[in-house]
């Protein structure tokens, strides 16, 4: 430990203090709140098997949502994708797509969920919409920093051929940024159905809407049975995609690690 | 009969006297004080395998760069077939179609197979219906699949790329050239890093390919002794600037700048250079 560490931890702690009093965040009073915990959570073992059904076909229609959402957030997000790359554009052609796709990022998806329950009305349809544009701008700047790093070698070899800057995109970087966008999408899918899920707070549809309702009227037993069912999907969800990831993308690496010199 | 194939052999020899690469006075810099090359002078033969040997650094690399139009000059002219090479140019980029290049890392595309590699090589004769839906025609594939026969990677076809050993690797790229129906072939270092029988096999390969299509090939060593037994003439450059230039005929070394001299003074006057 210097002395200029301990100014610097000195400082965070201060920083912290600081805060933590300006956001009214007092340790007591979570300890005192903790009692209450204990109310929720004895009427939450309470669960009321026969909801069940329900619950699951309200997980089946996030799940959809989330499904669609990504599809088609990412056939959206790939051209665009393409068009933000500074390695394949001029600057007036990615700069204005880059402002776009920040715009679309600033919101968080529940704020496109309000939108777009104005737009279209409340249901599941304005919970779709919101994960798309999220998606869009999500994807898009994971997919354009992929390409700006992919290797240089082909892209310069195959323009020596002289070919047109769509088959340059269509046959040299899509294949190079492919293998990253498999597992982009894998993971978008579980953040999206997490997202959908807490959707229906705003009316836009989902599993969220009878959690959000259920505690409204203090029957924290019906809405413990559709939490479990939101647990146990993302958890599925996450070992699926975890099997796939393996299947797919790690074999590919370790192909390329065998032949690096 | 005879008489006309004796004509056809008359035109052709003409052609093959043609230069199809000049050079005159040619630097270039990648910023104003330090020159990668300064005032090459270079004139090539139609149907020529020429050899480029320098050490790294010696501005080789470069050279091939200028004849393909993916660097411009600071000063001189270049000249491929009397047109400038320069990709912004439209004449130039449809010559471009029949320049094959293998750059020294070989810029093979990772994820996709032998064959989708080789048939990239054909990219400029597919029209847009077909390039955007990723249809090659019939007798591309083909012409792909007898490629391959000839650089030997039968059997392999469908395996990808990077999955491929070194000398694999350069095969599929020089495939990938011989796809586009060259005239000119460029090949950056191809043998450095193999062994010494792969570096055989893959300079045959070439060899071969340029004597039965009369293609002129550039190819860029490090090593003099591989350039003199495969090349018809060799150019030494160093420090960015042409040193020596031979002639290969068999065993007899003609000396283009410095006059007649035998093959172990100029071997010898070169391995003094690499020693210094």
């Amino acid at each position: 430990m210097t002395p200029k560490n301990n100014i610097i931890i000195g400082i965070i702690i201060a920083l912290l203090v600081v805060a933590s009093y300006n956001v009214d965040a007092n340790p007591i009073e979570f300890v005192e709140g903790l009692p209450n915990l204990a109310i929720v959570v004895d009427e939450m073992i309470q669960v009321e098997p026969k909801y069940i059904p329900t619950a699951l076909w309200a997980m089946f229609e996030t799940i959809q949502m989330a499904f669609i959402g990504t599809i088609v957030g990412v056939a959206i997000a790939l051209p665009l994708s393409m068009l933000a790359a500074r390695n394949l554009n001029s600057k007036y052609v990615y700069a204005p797509i880059r402002a776009l796709l920040a715009a679309t990022r600033t919101f968080p998806s529940i704020l496109w969920a309000l939108l777009f329950v104005i737009m279209v009305g409340l249901g599941p349809f304005a919970g779709v919409l919101a994960i798309i544009m999220y998606t869009i701008g999500f994807i898009a700047k994971l997919q354009y920093e992929v390409i700006e790093t992919i290797d240089s070698d082909p892209m310069d070899a195959i323009s020596s051929i002289g070919v047109s800057k769509f088959q340059l995109i269509h046959y040299v970087a899509i294949p190079e940024s492919a293998s990253h966008l498999l597992s982009q999408m894998l993971y978008m899918f579980d953040y999206n159905v997490r997202q959908t899920s807490i959707l229906g707070l705003v009316g836009a549809g989902g599993i969220g809407f009878y959690i959000i309702n259920y505690i409204k009227f203090f029957e924290y037993g019906k809405a413990a049975i559709f939490m479990i069912v939101v647990l146990a999907t993302v958890l599925i969800i996450d070992w699926v995609s975890v099997k796939i990831r393996d299947k797919y993308i790690i074999k590919s690496q370790h192909g390329m690690e065998v032949t690096t010199k | 009969m005879k008489q006309i194939q004796m004509t056809k052999n008359l035109s052709f020899s003409l052609i093959s006297t043609n230069k199809i690469i000049q050079m005159n006075n040619v630097w270039t810099s990648y910023d104003s004080k330090n020159f990668a090359l300064e005032g090459i002078n270079l004139s090539i033969d139609r149907g020529t395998n020429y050899a480029i040997v320098g050490q790294s650094g010696s501005g080789k690399s470069t050279l091939l760069k200028l004849m393909n139009g993916m660097m411009i000059p600071s000063k001189g002219t270049i000249k491929i077939d009397y047109v400038t090479p320069n990709m912004n140019n439209k004449k130039f980029k449809k010559m471009m179609h029949t320049i094959g290049y293998i750059p020294q890392s070989l810029g093979l595309v990772k994820n996709i197979t032998v064959l989708e590699n080789i048939l990239l090589g054909a990219l400029p004769r597919l029209n847009k219906i077909q390039s955007l839906f990723n249809k090659f025609p019939e007798h591309e594939i083909k012409e792909a699949i007898k490629i391959i026969t000839q650089v030997g990677l039968t059997g392999k076809e469908n395996r990808k790329a990077h999955m491929l050993s070194g000398g694999e690797k350069r095969r599929v790229a020089i495939a990938r050239a011989l796809m586009q129906k060259p005239t000119i072939l460029l090949a950056d270092e191809i043998v450095s890093e193999l062994d010494h029988v792969t570096s055989r096999e893959i300079m045959d390969l070439i060899s071969e390919a340029q004597k039965r299509m009369n293609l002129t090939a550039i190819m860029v060593h490090h090593d003099i002794q591989l350039a003199l037994e495969y090349a018809n003439r060799v150019a030494v450059i160093k420090e960015g600037q042409k040193i020596l230039e031979i002639g290969v005929e068999g065993d007899t070394i003609v000396d283009f700048q410095t006059g007649d001299m035998n093959t172990e003074e100029i071997l010898e006057m070169y391995t003094d250079d690499s020693k210094k």
